[in-house]
């Protein structure tokens, strides 16, 4: 039976069919940011200063870190982990954002929307961290929102200063 | 064929001749019915001779024409092998099935990450590059692909006291 041939042909041809364009047909693709050059919502960064302990008797979260405290346990092995400061700033794009969750641990924040498809119309961050005045370090990250990015800052007491940075739709 | 019955052979014929002859003359004293047989043997010569077995046939070619049919009618016929070529449809299909259970399978099992990987990977926070600012400090990133955590992992940042308040 020699009709296996003939099928993958018509096979073939009904892709080429479908997933032709009509003559005389131009597709426009217009990018979304052009379509609403203002954002209906705007998108916030958070932060927060948490410090995390390993005391006797570990208190439960604040509700802020719920969500990170199981892996934030795995991560860097201490029980406690509370939260020193936080503050929340909508992106600007257009100049510098400043968050200050404490005062000891400003940072500064721009921001661009990132093109590429896993940030899921999130931020390409250049972030400046400081202590005090002192800068601890620069980075560039790409940040989807709801995934937040730990920054494992100097050893406070007997534990540790964590940073958290979030972006919220 | 023993060399005494080669000899009574050649001897009935005629063929023995000389020593040889006397020789197996010396034999056939122990064989008496010897004599009798050669006679017998020379009878049917005779016999045979005079009346060939064989019949004429009047029509050779017909006969063995006949007789090549009747034979090729008797003898069965091998099975005729129909020559389709490999690939049938049902192979085909079996194949493709085969195919697709493999792709899966290295999917699941060998691809890093597979499915459970994009399932379950909304979370991304990705590092392009950090920079410390002071020379003592040491920036890396650790990415913990099991519990979604992305850290850039400050070392030789000075200690602070907890004495220090971090909300003045």
């Amino acid at each position: 039976m020699r009709l296996w041939p003939a099928i993958l042909l018509l096979l073939g041809l009904t892709g080429l069919l479908l997933g032709a364009e009509p003559d005389g047909v131009m597709k426009l693709s217009i990018p979304k940011d052009l379509k609403h050059p203002m954002p209906a919502q705007v998108d916030r960064i958070w932060s927060g200063v948490i410090v995390a302990t390993n005391p006797e008797n570990p208190k439960e979260p604040p509700t802020e870190l719920r969500e990170f405290a199981p892996r934030l346990k795995r991560v860097f092995g201490y029980t406690q982990f509370e939260l020193a400061g936080s503050a929340t700033e909508e992106i600007n794009e257009l100049t510098e954002n400043w968050l200050v969750p404490s005062p000891i641990f400003p940072l500064s924040v721009r921001a661009r929307r990132a093109t590429s498809k896993e940030a899921r119309g999130g931020y390409l961050l250049n972030l400046q961290l400081f202590q005090d005045k002192r800068p601890l370090v620069d980075s560039e990250v790409k940040l989807a929102p709801g995934s937040p990015l730990f920054i494992r800052g100097p050893q406070y007491g007997k534990g540790q200063i964590i940073i958290v940075l979030q972006i919220q739709h | 064929m023993k060399p005494f019955e080669e000899q009574f052979t050649a001897w009935v014929d005629g063929k023995l001749t000389g020593a040889e002859l006397a020789e197996f003359e010396k034999q056939l004293a122990e064989h008496p019915e010897a004599a009798t047989e050669k006679e017998d043997a020379l009878k049917l010569g005779k016999l045979l001779r005079a009346h060939p077995t064989a019949p004429a046939l009047g029509n050779a070619d017909f006969f063995n024409h006949q007789l090549m049919q009747r034979i090729a009618a008797e003898t069965p016929k091998p099975v005729e092998k129909k020559s389709t070529f490999f690939w049938s449809l049902p192979r085909l299909a079996w194949a493709g099935a085969f195919c697709l259970v493999i792709t899966f399978v290295l999917f699941e099992t060998i691809i890093p990450g597979g499915a459970k990987h994009i399932d379950k990977s909304n979370y991304f926070a990705q590092v392009v590059e950090s920079w410390p600012g002071n020379p003592n400090v040491s920036a890396s990133t650790v990415y913990s692909a099991d519990d979604n955590v992305t850290v850039v992992w400050l070392d030789g940042l000075d200690y602070i006291p907890a004495t220090y308040a971090l909300n003045k």
